[in-house]
C-alpha cells in the first residue's frame, strides 16, 4: 500500500508506471470506496498539487483545460466562461462548494459516469482528451474514451492531462441545463448541453446536442445536420426536443421513471439550445443557466 | 384581536438562551459517539435483512469463534420480555419470526467496529420466507397474510378494537354524516396517499453502556431519557435504581429518538462482554432499523356542503401504516382522524381510521405524528371544496373554521383560540390576492396540534453565592426550549437567568419527565420548574422579611434584590440571603407539573379512545406559501412561507423563530422530496441520503412569522403552549395548495415530487398510485 504525493508531472507519471492510480479531488474515488462501490486502490498517487494540470490555456486555435482544474475554477475562469460556457454551467452545478473546491474536470471525465455534468458540454464543444504515460502522449476522442458506465478506454498508467477543444467563431454559444429536484447536492437525473454557431443571417450554421444520464455513456444526439440553415424558433426547438427524447434510452430508477426521463431530456435539450443560441447572439445568460432563468433562478 | 408581533430574533437575544450553542458550533461539545471508555468494545448488530420470515436456524458460534470477539448475544441471552406501548408485540431480539428487515437478530461486541461487523456477518441465519404485507388496503382482506398471527396473545392496554392486521381502530362519529350527504347541495370526494418519511437527525444514534458492579450507566442519544431507562429496566428486568441513563449533547431527534431503542441491547451486550461497549449507527441503520419513522397513509375523504360553502358533513376512511411493531403508534389512528377532520365546524362527522400492521419498518412519533399528512389531505381537499362552490380558499375557510366558543368536529368546545387571527395574519403577510407571475401561486394551510399533560418534576437549589441550579428531566434535542426553563426560574426568584445552571439529561439526578417529546418541554417541565423556583422564592421572601423587618408577602424579588413593595430602597441582595441560608436552612425547591386532563366532548361517540379526540391547550396555525412551479418538468420551489401561530405566550422569541424555521424546512422536504419507497419485498429502496432527498439551505424559502399571543385557559407557564411540532404540520398543505393553484389541480401523492407534479400536469395516471378522480356533484346525490 502506498500513497505518493506527486510534486511534478514526471513524478506522477513514474508512479503511474509503477501501478499507482491517480487521485485528484477524491470526491468520486474516496466516496465510492466508502459506499462500497470499489475498494480504495492499493497504491495511489495524488495529482492535486500539480500546477501543470491546473491551467487553462487559450490560443488562436484551441482552448486547453488542464485535467486538474477544479469545478470552482471552471465556473469562474474567464476563458472557460467565454469560450466554453457550457462547461462553466456544468461545473457551477456540481455538488456543493466543498465538492467544487476539490473535484476536478479530469476526475469527472475519467470517472466515466453517464451522469457526469461536464461530459455533455465537452462533447458538444468537440473536446478530445490528452492521455499521457511516462513515454507517450495520445489524443482520444471522447466517444472512444467512454466505453460504458464507469469505464474508459484509458490504459493503466495513462494520466489524463488535459481536455482540448478547438477554438470557435465568435458567433458561437454553448449551454448546459440539468434537471434538478433541489438546488444543491443534486445528481443529474437528466441533463443536456448544446453548442450553436450562427451564420451572419442568424440561421444555424452548426448545432450539437449531447445528453447526460440517459444512456450508458454521454449520448450525442445525431442527425441534426438537416437543421443547419434553420432559425432558432419554436419549431426547431420542438424538433430538437423530439430527437433528443427519441434517441435517449433512459432507465427507470429511484430518481425517475424512463417515461419521465424521456420527456425531460427533450425539455432539457430544448432549453440548452435556446440558451446556447442566445449566447451565440451575444445575449447575456448568466452562468449557470439553471440559476439564470426558470424555477431555479434567484429570487 | 389581541395578537402581538414578537420582535425578530436578531433584536436583543440574551446570550444565555442557547448555553449549548458555542459547544455545538465550535466542536467542543461531546456527543455519545465521542465517548471513549477504557477497554471499550465496538458493537454491531446482525439484522434480519428480510421482511417476513420464520427463523429456522440462528447459529452465532462462527461469530464467537473469531478472535477479538468478546460477546455475541441473541434472544436466548436476555429475559424473554415482550414490550411496547399499547400492544406488547416485540422483544429486544427476534425470536421465531422476523417481521421487518431491520429487526435485530443478534448483537456482537468486538475489539473494533470492523471485527464486530465481520463477526455479525459470520452469524448463520436460515429462514423460511413468509408472505409480506406491504399494501395497506390488501392488508385488510380476509385472505391477507398476517404480520402477527394472534394479537390477543400479547398484553394489550386500553380497549381499542383490533384484529387481523388492524392494530388499532378509532372513529369519530357526530350526528349523521350519511343523511347529511344525501340532502347536501355539493359533495366532493378525494383520495390522498402519503408516503412514509423519516426524521433524519444529523447525528445517527449511538449508545455506550458500562457496568460497575450490578449497576449500568447508559450514555445514549435519546430524546427521552426516562423512557430509555424504563425500557432497560423492563426488558432486562432491572430495578430503576440500577440503571442510569445519561444523554450527552444530542444531534437532533425530530421525534425519531423518542422512545426506547437500543439501550438495553447494548447494556446486555456490555454485561456479557464484561467491558464497556459502544454502538454507533451508520446512516443506513438510522434509516432502516429504529421503530420511529413517519407513517404512510391513505386518506379517502368526502365532504358535503350547502351551496354557499357551509360544510355540513365529513366522512373519511384513513389507513395508517403501522409497520411491523406498534412502537408508540397506538394513538396514530385517532390522531390521524383529528387531522383529517381539521379545525372546522362540521356538524356531522363519520371518520374511521385504522392503524395497519405491515412488514415495513415500524412507524413511531416523528414531529407531529400523522398531522402533516392528515393536514395536507384535509387542506388540499378544502381547496377542492372551495373550488367546487366557487369560493376563494381563504373566504371558504373563513366561513368554516372553528373560532372561540365554537364546537369542533369531535364535539369539543374551544375556549379562547386564535385560528381566525392566524388565517388573517399569514394571508395578509403573504399578500393574498396579489398578482404573481403565471408560474407562481400562493397556497394556504391551517391546522392544529394539542398540548399533552405528563408527569414532570424539577428540583432547584440556590448556592451560597446566589447562583442556582435547576435539575430537570427535560432534554435538549435542539429546540433550545430547555434554556427557556432558566428564564422561568429567574423570573420567580429575581436573579439573572445566566446565573442559573441547568442540570439535565441524567436520570440518576433528575426527577421523571417526558423529555423532549410532544412539544411539552415548557408545558410540563416548565410548570415543574416554576413550582421548584417558587419554593425557593418563598424561602427567599421569608429570609428577606426577617432581614428587612417586613411582611414576607410584601417582598419583591427582582434584579438580584429582595425589596419591599413600594419601597425599593429597602432592599437586600439575594446573594446575601443565599449566604445566610448556606449556613443554615438550605435553599431547596421541588416542583411537580400537575397533570392536566383532556377537555371533555359532547355529542360525539368515539371508538378506540386514545386520548386524542379532544385537544388540551390546542395550538392553531396558518401557513401561506408562495411556490414557483416549472410546468414542463414538475419541479416546484418554495419561495416564501408566511406563518402565523397561536402558541400562546412566546417566552423565548429566538427559540420560537428557530422552531418555526426548522419546522417549515422539514415540511418543505416532506412536501417535495422526502419519501420512503418500498420494494415488493417490503424493504426500503432509498435508505440513504443520495436517494432520500432532504432540503438543503440553498432550497430554503424566506420565512416570515407572526405570533398570535392570546390568553389560553389551561396553558403552560405564563400562558404558553407548545410550538415544536406545530410548524411542521401545515407546511406541506400550503405548498400543495400553491402547486395546485399553479397547475390547476392537486397532486394527490406526498411527497409531491417533480415527477408526480409533471404527471398531474400531463393528466397521466400515476403509475405508483391508485388515485380516484375527484367527483363534483351538484345537488343531492
Ligand atoms: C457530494 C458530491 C456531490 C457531487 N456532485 C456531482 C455533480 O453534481 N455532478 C458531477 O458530475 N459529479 C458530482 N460528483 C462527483 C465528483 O465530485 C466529480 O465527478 C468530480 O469531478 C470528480 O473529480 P475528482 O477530482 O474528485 O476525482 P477523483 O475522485 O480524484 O477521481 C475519480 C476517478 O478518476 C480518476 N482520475 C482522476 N484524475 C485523473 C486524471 N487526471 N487522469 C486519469 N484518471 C484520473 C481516479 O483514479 C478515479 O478513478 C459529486 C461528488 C460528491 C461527493
Amino acid at each position: 500500500m502506498s500513497f505518493t504525493i506527486a510534486t511534478s508531472l514526471d513524478d506522477a507519471l513514474a508512479a503511474l508506471a509503477d501501478g499507482a492510480r491517480p487521485i485528484a479531488g477524491g470526491t468520486d474515488l474516496v466516496v465510492g470506496a466508502r459506499q462500497g462501490k470499489d475498494p480504495l486502490p492499493q497504491n495511489l498517487v495524488a495529482i492535486d498539487r500539480l500546477g501543470e494540470l491546473a491551467r487553462v490555456e487559450v490560443t488562436d486555435s484551441e482552448i486547453r483545460i488542464g485535467a486538474g482544474v477544479t469545478h470552482a475554477q471552471l465556473m469562474v475562469d474567464a476563458s472557460v466562461v467565454d469560450h466554453c460556457t457550457a462547461i462553466a454551467d456544468a461545473a457551477a452545478l456540481v455538488g456543493s462548494p466543498a465538492t467544487r473546491n476539490v473535484g476536478t474536470l479530469g476526475g469527472n471525465v475519467m470517472n466515466g459516469s453517464p451522469a457526469m455534468d461536464t461530459g455533455a458540454p465537452l462533447v458538444v464543444l468537440g473536446a478530445t482528451a490528452e492521455l499521457r504515460t511516462a513515454s507517450a502522449t495520445r489524443t482520444v476522442a471522447l466517444d472512444e474514451l467512454w466505453t460504458g458506465p464507469g469505464q474508459t478506454s484509458a490504459q493503466p498508467g495513462e494520466l489524463c492531462t488535459a481536455l482540448v477543444m478547438p477554438a470557435r467563431p465568435a458567433t458561437s454559444g454553448s449551454a448546459y441545463v440539468r434537471l434538478e429536484y433541489r438546488r444543491t447536492m443534486e445528481i443529474a437525473v437528466v441533463g443536456a448541453a448544446a453548442s450553436v454557431t450562427l451564420a451572419s443571417d442568424g440561421a444555424i450554421e452548426s448545432l450539437r446536442v449531447a445528453l447526460t444520464a440517459v444512456a450508458p455513456t454521454i449520448l450525442e444526439v445525431t442527425g441534426l445536420d438537416d437543421l443547419s440553415g434553420s432559425t432558432v424558433d419554436d419549431g426547431l426547438l420542438a424538433s430538437v426536443a423530439e430527437r433528443a427524447s427519441g434517441q435517449a434510452t433512459p432507465i427507470t430508477d429511484l430518481r425517475a421513471s424512463d417515461r419521465y426521463r424521456s420527456k425531460m431530456i427533450g425539455v432539457m435539450a430544448r432549453r440548452a439550445v435556446e440558451a446556447a443560441a442566445m449566447r451565440a447572439r451575444g445575449e447575456a445568460v448568466a452562468v449557470p443557466v439553471n440559476r439564470a432563468t426558470g424555477v431555479g433562478a434567484a429570487e | 384581536m389581541t395578537e402581538a408581533m414578537v420582535p425578530a430574533p436578531s433584536e436583543d437575544v440574551p446570550a444565555f438562551v442557547r448555553a449549548d450553542g458555542p459547544d455545538k458550533v465550535t466542536g467542543s461539545g461531546r456527543y455519545t459517539a465521542d465517548i471513549t471508555l477504557t477497554g471499550m468494545l465496538a458493537a454491531k448488530f446482525r439484522y434480519a435483512g428480510v421482511s417476513h420470515a420464520r427463523i429456522t436456524r440462528l447459529d452465532v458460534e462462527p461469530a464467537r469463534a473469531i478472535p477479538g470477539v468478546f460477546a455475541v448475544i441473541t434472544a436466548d441471552d436476555v429475559p424473554d420480555v415482550e414490550f411496547s406501548y399499547g400492544i406488547a408485540d416485540r422483544r429486544l431480539f427476534a425470536k421465531d419470526v422476523v417481521r421487518f428487515e431491520g429487526e435485530v437478530l443478534a448483537a456482537v461486541a468486538a475489539l473494533t467496529p470492523e471485527l464486530a461487523q465481520q463477526a455479525a456477518d459470520a452469524i448463520i441465519f436460515e429462514y423460511d420466507e413468509l408472505q409480506v404485507v406491504t399494501d395497506l388496503e390488501a392488508a385488510l382482506a380476509d385472505s391477507s397474510p398476517l404480520v402477527h398471527d394472534d394479537l390477543d396473545a400479547y398484553t394489550i392496554t386500553g380497549d381499542t378494537p383490533h384484529g387481523g392486521n388492524v392494530a388499532t381502530h378509532s372513529s369519530i362519529t357526530v350526528g349523521d354524516a350519511g343523511a347529511a350527504r344525501e340532502s347536501a347541495d355539493v359533495v366532493v370526494s378525494s383520495r390522498y396517499v402519503a408516503d412514509a418519511s423519516h426524521a433524519v437527525p444529523i447525528e445517527p444514534r449511538a449508545v455506550v453502556a458500562q457496568w460497575e458492579g450490578d449497576k449500568v450507566t447508559v450514555y445514549t442519544s435519546t430524546q427521552v431519557p426516562f423512557d430509555a431507562r424504563n425500557g432497560v429496566c423492563e426488558t432486562l428486568e432491572l430495578p430503576a435504581s440500577r440503571v442510569r441513563v445519561i444523554v450527552p449533547h444530542l444531534g437532533g431527534g425530530f421525534g425519531g429518538k423518542c422512545g426506547f431503542h437500543y439501550e438495553a441491547h447494548i447494556a446486555a451486550l456490555s454485561r456479557a462482554a464484561g467491558r464497556p461497549v459502544k454502538l454507533v449507527f451508520s446512516r443506513w441503520e438510522e434509516f432502516v432499523a429504529p421503530d420511529r419513522r413517519r407513517e404512510g397513509m391513505i386518506i379517502d375523504v368526502t365532504t358535503s356542503m350547502a351551496a354557499d360553502g357551509t360544510i355540513v358533513a365529513r366522512e373519511a376512511d384513513i389507513l395508517v401504516d403501522n409497520g411491523a411493531y406498534i412502537a408508540d403508534a397506538s394513538f396514530f389512528a385517532q390522531a390521524a382522524a383529528m387531522h383529517v377532520a381539521g379545525p372546522y365546524r362540521i356538524p356531522n362527522v363519520r371518520i374511521d381510521s385504522k392503524l395497519i400492521y405491515t412488514n415495513h419498518q415500524p412507524s413511531g412519533s416523528v414531529r407531529a405524528p400523522t398531522a402533516p399528512q392528515g393536514c395536507w389531505a384535509s387542506e388540499l381537499h378544502t381547496d377542492e371544496l372551495a373550488a367546487a362552490v366557487g369560493l376563494d380558499p381563504l373566504e371558504f375557510r373563513r366561513r368554516n373554521i372553528v373560532r372561540t366558543g365554537d364546537v369542533g368536529p369531535s364535539g369539543q368546545t374551544y375556549e379562547e383560540i386564535g385560528l381566525e387571527q392566524c388565517l388573517e395574519l399569514a394571508s395578509t403577510s403573504a399578500g393574498w390576492g396579489r398578482d404573481l407571475p403565471d408560474d407562481e401561486a400562493l397556497g394556504v394551510g391551517i391546522g392544529w396540534w394539542p398540548s399533552f399533560g405528563a408527569p414532570a418534576g424539577a428540583y432547584m437549589k440556590m448556592h451560597g453565592d446566589g447562583s442556582a441550579q435547576i435539575i430537570t428531566g427535560a432534554n435538549e434535542c435542539g429546540t433550545g426550549s430547555v434554556m427557556t426553563l432558566r428564564m422561568l426560574a429567574a423570573d420567580e426568584i429575581g436573579i439573572d437567568p445566566s446565573a442559573i445552571e441547568l442540570i439535565y439529561q441524567d436520570t440518576a439526578v433528575a426527577p421523571v419527565g417526558p423529555g423532549a417529546s410532544g412539544s411539552q418541554t415548557l408545558f410540563n417541565h416548565g410548570r415543574a420548574v416554576e413550582g421548584a423556583a417558587r419554593q425557593i422564592a418563598d424561602q427567599l421572601r421569608d429570609l428577606a422579611a426577617d432581614h428587612l423587618e417586613a411582611n414576607a408577602d410584601d417582598i419583591v424579588l427582582a434584579d438580584g434584590k429582595a425589596s419591599v413593595a413600594g419601597s425599593p430602597a429597602i432592599a437586600v441582595d439575594i446573594s446575601e440571603l443565599a449566604a445566610t441560608a448556606a449556613s443554615g436552612e438550605l435553599l431547596l425547591g421541588k416542583g411537580n407539573a400537575e397533570i392536566r386532563d383532556w377537555p371533555t366532548l359532547s355529542g360525539s361517540s368515539c371508538l378506540g379512545e386514545q386520548g386524542f379526540s379532544s385537544f388540551l391547550a390546542p395550538q392553531f396555525f396558518c401557513h401561506v406559501s408562495r411556490v414557483r412551479v416549472d410546468r414542463d418538468t414538475g419541479v416546484a420551489r418554495v419561495l416564501e412561507v408566511h406563518t402565523a401561530h397561536d402558541s400562546g405566550t412566546i417566552l423565548n422569541p429566538m427559540a420560537a423563530h428557530g422552531q418555526i424555521e426548522g419546522g417549515v424546512m422539514m415540511g418543505v422536504g416532506q412536501a417535495l422530496t422526502e419519501g420512503t419507497r418500498h420494494g415488493d419485498d417490503a424493504r426500503q429502496l432509498n435508505p440513504a441520503l443520495l436517494e432520500y432527498k432532504l432540503q438543503t439551505i440553498a432550497d430554503a424559502p424566506s420565512i416570515h412569522t407572526q405570533f398570535v399571543e392570546i390568553f389560553t385557559p389551561n396553558a403552560g407557564p405564563k400562558g404558553s403552549k407548545g410550538l415544536a411540532e406545530a410548524p411542521n404540520v401545515p407546511t406541506a398543505a400550503s405548498v400543495g395548495n400553491a402547486i395546485a393553484a399553479v397547475i390547476g389541480k392537486p397532486v394527490r401523492r406526498l411527497p409531491m415530487t417533480a415527477e408526480r407534479v409533471w404527471e398531474a400536469v400531463e393528466g397521466l395516471d400515476q403509475p405508483d398510485s391508485s388515485t380516484d378522480a375527484t367527483t363534483y356533484t351538484g345537488g343531492a346525490q
